[in-house]
């Protein structure tokens, strides 16, 4: 009986001194600088940077050869990178001189992926185009591949510039953050309060999106109030539980909710229509137009903001053809990237796919991805 | 003592698993055969030494997963107390300022510690092994999430990186550490009486204790076993990936139990060996990278690795069932 | 162990109470009371409709998988690859749903189809003698890499009007819910009355006395490996129309929130004890507990340390009570 008693008694205790750990916010946490954009929009002046990728050692000359690329997203089995390895494809049939296979781990796992890398340049191949897991956990396997003379490019989450030759940057993080932001200002106004649902705290895309957008909130929407933020793996049920708890926990209090990744949006957006709320809670998030098309249509979801992932590996594509028959090198200023037109390069050696889209009513039935 | 209390039907136990190896080992050469003509680049040195570098941190936590296998148990926490010892390792040497060498011991003694507490709670609280090892494969992943605020730390000296990417006589550092516990593991298991005494718990636990076998201190030194190669492959690992981050090592349970179970070592204990369990280690590395290599791609690969698993164990079983119905 | 189960029912309503209290059962629901009402006065809102419809209905699925998971574990058994099989199977239902075919086979056919692989799985165990553990580890390979190789993580979209089955609501209590609960309470009365439910207690807890009684270990095992099936099928269906699209995807770490809802439930891992009612309490619990953690304010950072805990906690309580009722005897 004193053992149960005292056990409970620690559970107790236990619930009591959880609120000495706690919380409230969470703001992105990976200690790097924020660079909030001006709140009208205005862009900042870009200081040219000299090119600081690597460049593969010894390459051959594969210029107009038949070209052999693998791609290694962070996880096969989601709609998102299912989306850039369209997009491949579709370069790739375009071009007619180049194939593409999409491989990878099955979990968002640094050593599963590098493994991955490490096997296919044992197997040799041309070029490699990466969605990294890790920043810094990729890089020396990258490096390895360009000392084996494999034309590196990265897409959608970058590596250290020194371990890759491009990176195909889908949209500037503080430009999301913006358009992020802005977007739900429109909604809940200048002085309303939103929580955020995203993937789990260690993902580095969402973590600097999330600290951006405090940074720019902040600045330009001082009274908006940032409720919480909540983890939900990339997981559709996880995260529709956490986002009806967010709307149960605070009731009138939760204007807006952000999702942070194309599973946690669509499921934020189903709490809210489940839970009656379409109306009095907005949602914006990163998501596919699939994924959104039944909340938009039914106005429950007025905006997503998303680049278009199928162009963000097209894009990539056409940068290995040109980087493996020497047209895209250093001290390039753009990129001929087919249908898509003329890519900037900025930031030493990112080639940026343009400023966010963002997906309303009017114009969601013109994409399918 | 303890081979007194091993002794019924220990030769029969013997002969069986030697019937397994030879059939893991015909497996792999199998394999290798078939990999080698699909693609020419699998059998390189160069291939498979660089194979040898990437199953170290699975073989180190799959060495002491076969002791506590045998005794019946298990431990599901090794993927976690690997990524706490990987966080404490930076956090300890950049947030407290110690120096790398002293922060590295300290993870270390954690990782043990992790592995102690385990064993603690099995032995003297009668927490059963999965339960036990459940709840701390969440507690120590939040542990490792909760000191870290899910920040990576990086930026460590180019010293630090020798073992997990150097070279040493021409052979990955990290595979000479492996292979150094891999024949203390092996001999420790096969001629010690601390060995036997494994094998005695895992057939009657109860039975074994009668015989004075100290059960408790064993399995409190296996666990606690388990728990510092977790964290000596965590320091593998770190040095190998050049970063930390509180997420390292989810999911590696399964395919650390996974190898071990494929070699040979029978869940209900009592049975098992450690060239079996590095048979197991290096076949499902060898598949990964071989059927990657000659063009299958990864989901494909964990199917063949399923279908493996069930038929490998499968037909050593029938097969020694056969012999026993020969006798 | 097995004294719970095993002791007569003549007991008067007193002690009747009292043994009830200090079951794993009413261990789990004084724990389930104390924490509604500890993080209710925290919080108000935490006891409203809406989010105990919202622990509940997010939720049941994993209590109804893990119903069969109890099963599985009692007859001495487990499964490592239930997290897979649902995702399959999720996937199989709403494919069947878009292709235009009727939606009772869409919620039918995957309750078969998971009979089927569970009943593959059941034979290799029960008849083949190959150990759960390696069957389900290699299944859990097979399911989730098959899975991944033949929809590409392509999301089901476009679900047909009347297909979200979790979603009905008869008498205002979600139909996850009603699912649970009749099944849970169906599930427990056949394990304790039936004489093929109780030949699943007799193969797990001692193996050679259920041979003596005339029990056949292999059927019995084999059937329950089918009726695991059944429940992860359910599951499925319940999962699967709970939102607007399906994932096809295998849902992260499933396997093992199913398998600590029925551990912690009270089912021993060596077999023979424990029942559905225990482990249906326990998911509830660990809903109610991952709820409760974001309506008092937890660093998120905390909440896999503060489960594992609990986790813990709810065990080592069990392990008291043994304690004590084997001293008192």
């Amino acid at each position: 009986m004193k053992k149960t008693l005292f056990t409970l008694l620690g559970l107790g205790v236990l619930l009591g001194s959880t609120s000495a750990i706690a919380q409230s916010t969470w703001d992105g946490g990976d200690d790097l600088p924020t660079a909030p954009l001006a709140c009208d929009g205005t862009p900042g002046a870009a200081a040219a940077k000299e090119y600081d990728g690597a460049q593969p050692t010894n390459a051959p000359d594969r210029a107009g050869k038949q070209l052999t690329l693998v791609d290694i997203p962070k996880l096969i089995g989601i709609g998102y990178f299912g989306a850039t390895s369209k997009g491949m494809q579709d370069a790739a049939k375009e071009l007619g001189n180049v194939e593409v296979t999409t491989d990878g781990p099955t979990k968002a796992n640094i050593d599963e992926q590098i493994t991955f890398i490490d096997n296919y340049i044992t197997r040799g191949v041309d070029g490699i185009l990466f969605a990294a897991n890790d920043t810094v956990a990729i890089a020396p396997v990258l490096k390895k591949a360009l000392e084996a003379g494999i034309h590196v490019i990265g897409y959608d989450s970058n590596s250290t510039p020194d371990s890759r030759e491009w990176f195909i940057n889908q949209a500037e993080f503080n430009g999301i953050a913006k358009s992020m932001i802005d977007n739900i200002a429109k909604e809940i106004g200048e002085d309303g309060s939103f929580a955020i649902v995203t993937s789990t705290f260690t993902t580095p895309n969402q973590a600097r999106w999330i600290a951006e957008m405090g940074a720019y909130a902040a600045q330009c929407y001082p009274n908006m109030e940032w409720l919480e933020t909540v983890e939900a793996q990339e997981d559709n049920i996880l995260s529709f539980n956490q986002a009806s708890t967010l709307i149960n926990k605070y009731g009138e209090d939760l204007d807006g909710i952000f999702g942070m990744t194309s599973v946690a949006t669509p499921a934020a957006a189903e709490a809210v229509t489940q839970a009656g709320m379409c109306g009095k809670i907005a949602v914006v998030g990163l998501a596919t137009p699939n994924a959104m098309r039944p909340y938009v249509k039914a106005d429950c979801v007025k905006s997503v903001v998303l680049w278009n992932p199928v162009d963000l590996g097209y894009a990539a594509v056409y940068a290995a053809r040109a980087a493996a028959d020497g047209k895209l090198k250093p001290g390039s200023t753009e990129l001929e990237a087919g249908k898509l037109g003329k890519l900037q390069v900025v930031n030493g050696s990112e080639i940026l796919l343009g400023p966010p889209f963002v997906f309303d009513k009017s114009n969601i039935d013109d994409f399918d991805f | 003592m303890a081979s007194a209390v091993a002794a019924p039907g220990h030769q029969d136990r013997y002969a069986g698993l030697k019937r397994h190896e030879v059939i893991l080992l015909f497996v792999l050469i199998a394999a290798v055969a078939v990999l080698a003509f699909r693609s020419e680049q699998f059998l390189t040195t160069g291939n498979l030494l660089n194979q040898g570098r990437l199953l170290v941190e699975v073989g180190l936590m799959a060495l002491p997963m076969t002791f506590i296998i045998i005794t019946g148990g298990i431990d599901l926490s090794v993927g976690s107390i690997m990524g706490l010892c990987a966080i404490l390792l930076g956090v300890f040497w950049q947030k407290l300022g110690l120096p790398l060498g002293a922060a590295i011991a300290l993870a270390l003694v954690v990782g043990a510690l992790a592995g102690f507490v385990n064993g603690w709670f099995i032995t003297r609280v009668g927490v059963p092994p999965l339960i036990m090892t459940l709840a701390t494969l969440a507690l120590y992943r939040g542990l490792a999430e909760g000191i870290s605020q899910a920040r990576s730390v990086r930026g460590y000296p180019d010293w630090f990186f020798g073992l997990g990417q150097g070279e040493l006589w021409g052979v990955p550092t990290q595979l000479w550490l492996l292979l150094f516990f891999f024949v203390i593991s092996a001999i420790v298991l096969t001629y010690t009486t601390f060995g036997r005494s494994l094998y005695a718990i895992g057939n009657n636990e109860v039975a074994a204790r009668f015989s004075g076998i100290p059960v408790d201190g064993i399995k409190i030194a296996i666990y606690t076993m388990s728990g510092l190669m977790a964290g000596l492959a965590a320091w593998v690992f770190v040095s190998r990936v050049s970063t930390t981050r509180s997420d390292m090592g989810t999911g590696l349970e399964l395919d650390v139990i996974t190898a071990v179970v494929l070699g040979g070592t029978s869940i209900f204990g009592g049975t098992g060996t450690i060239l079996g369990t590095a048979l197991g280690v290096v076949l499902i590395q060898l598949l990964k990278n071989g059927l990657a290599l000659s063009g299958v791609k990864g989901d494909g690969t964990i199917v063949v690795i399923g279908v493996i698993l069930i038929l490998s164990i499968l037909v050593s079983d029938l097969l020694r069932r056969q012999r026993g119905a020969e006798h | 162990m097995a004294a719970t189960m095993a002791l007569p029912a003549r007991a008067s309503a007193g002690s009747r109470l009292r043994r009830f209290l200090f079951s794993q059962e009413g261990i789990l629901l004084i724990a389930i009371i104390v924490l509604f009402v500890a993080v209710g006065a925290y919080n108000q809102r935490f006891l409203s409709a809406n989010n105990l419809s919202t622990i509940f209905l997010g939720n049941a699925y994993i209590a109804v998988a893990a119903i069969g998971m109890s099963m599985v574990i009692v007859s001495g058994n487990i499964d490592v690859s239930v997290g897979s099989l649902i995702g399959v199977l999720a996937t199989i239902s709403g494919t069947i749903a878009v292709s235009g075919w009727p939606l009772w086979l869409a919620w039918t056919l995957p309750i078969l189809a998971g009979m089927a692989i569970s009943a593959v799985s059941g034979w290799l165990i029960a008849y083949l003698r190959v150990p759960s553990i390696v069957v389900t580890l290699g299944m859990l390979s097979i399911l989730k890499g098959g899975l991944i190789s033949v929809t590409a993580g392509a999301w089901i979209n476009n679900l047909p009007q009347g297909y979200h089955l979790a979603q009905l609501r008869p008498l205002g209590v979600p139909m996850a819910v009603w699912f649970m609960i009749v099944l849970t309470a169906l599930a427990a009365f056949w394990m304790r009355y039936s004489g093929f439910g109780r030949s699943i207690y007799a193969v797990g807890g001692n193996a050679e006395a259920a041979r003596l009684a005339g029990i056949d270990r292999a059927r019995t095992v084999f059937i329950v490996f089918v009726i695991h099936g059944f429940f992860a099928g359910i599951a499925a269906v319940l999962f699967a129309t709970q939102l607007s699209v399906i994932q096809s995807t295998v849902p992260p770490n499933l396997e093992l929130t199913v398998i600590t809802a029925s551990v912690v439930g009270g089912v021993s891992i060596l077999g023979g004890t424990g029942t559905v009612i225990g482990s249906t309490l326990a998911a509830i619990l660990i809903a109610a507990i991952g709820s409760s953690l974001v309506f008092i304010n937890v660093s998120p950072y905390w909440l896999r340390a503060v489960q594992g805990l609990l986790i813990l906690l709810t065990v080592l309580a069990d392990l008291a009570r043994r304690r004590k009722r084997a001293r008192h005897r």
